[in-house]
């Protein structure tokens, strides 16, 4: 199934893109987009599935960290080359229209 | 993993619920029987079971324990043998102070995928700021259905080409 583009994926891709070899987790991401958990989970879920991102649980104690593990998201390699690709590709919605749904915090 | 002693604290919790109920139900079946229609004679029970259901899993969250830790009952084995291997399998020591709610839309989901999106809400709801917490759980509840649709669907399609993969 082909990832469809909505202004939402351009958002996290365009995030995640911001430095490829990095690692970032739900809430980061959430706070750089302007998102509202439930809307970037399942896109990153998607994005799992189609092998543009991989993703891996935070390997800490729970107990000494006082807080629980995260899940920690980056784009693979091929990932990259085609999030790239797409965002090229993809129409480009105004910057003042992702502001404002950046503030708005995203339709689900 | 969970403390046998939590567990039976929550049993103990469910109890009195499970009794309130079928009790309830029992007596609309009495009334049911005698007056109503054959057709109408199930209902209170139909209804007590769903409304047993959705009381034990708001008491009884399929949560800590069952994010990476022990699990319970017959589905349970089964489930790990589905799904075990993908490594999504959520740390425990969830945080506490989910909406029982958000468990219950766990339930709506695949197994391991619920688990997994219960244990990710934990993390960020354990985070986030005390302001933003409301919104974020809403949102959570809101794009539970469709999830869990598209998760499904996709279960679907995993075991169909698992199950052709098979040899025979």
């Amino acid at each position: 199934m082909a990832l469809r583009l909505t202004v939402q994926v351009q958002l996290v891709l365009q995030a995640l893109l911001g430095d490829p070899a990095a690692e970032t987790y739900g809430l980061e991401l959430c706070e750089e987009t302007g998102l509202q958990p439930g809307t970037a989970y399942p896109i990153l879920l998607r994005l799992e599935h189609e092998g543009w991102v991989a993703s891996r649980w935070e390997d800490i104690d729970p107990r000494a960290a006082k807080r629980p593990a995260r899940r920690y998201y980056r784009l693979t390699a091929g990932g990259a080359v085609q999030a790239s690709a797409a965002l090229a590709g993809a129409r480009r919605p105004a910057g003042r229209a992702l502001r404002r749904l950046a503030e708005g915090g995203g339709a689900a | 993993m969970i403390p046998d002693v939590e567990r039976e604290a929550r049993r103990r919790k469910l109890v009195p619920y499970m009794s309130w109920i079928m009790t309830v139900a029992l007596a609309a079946e009495a009334v049911c029987i005698t007056f109503l229609p054959k057709a109408w004679q199930w209902l209170p029970i139909g209804v007590g079971i769903i409304a047993i259901t959705v009381v034990g899993a708001a008491i009884d969250p399929p949560g800590r324990d069952e994010l990476g830790g022990r699990r319970r009952g017959r589905r349970s084995r089964r489930g790990r043998v589905a799904h075990g291997a993908d490594g999504d399998a959520a740390p425990a020591e969830a945080t506490a102070g989910r909406p029982g709610l958000m468990s219950l839309a766990a339930r709506l989901m695949p197994p391991a995928a619920g688990r997994r999106w219960l244990a990710e809400a934990d993390s960020l709801l354990s985070e986030i700021a005390p302001a933003r917490r409301a919104r974020a759980i809403r949102s959570y509840l809101w794009s539970a259905p469709s999830l869990a649709a598209m998760l499904w669907a996709r279960e679907v399609l995993r075991r169909a080409r698992a199950g052709r993969r098979r040899p025979e």
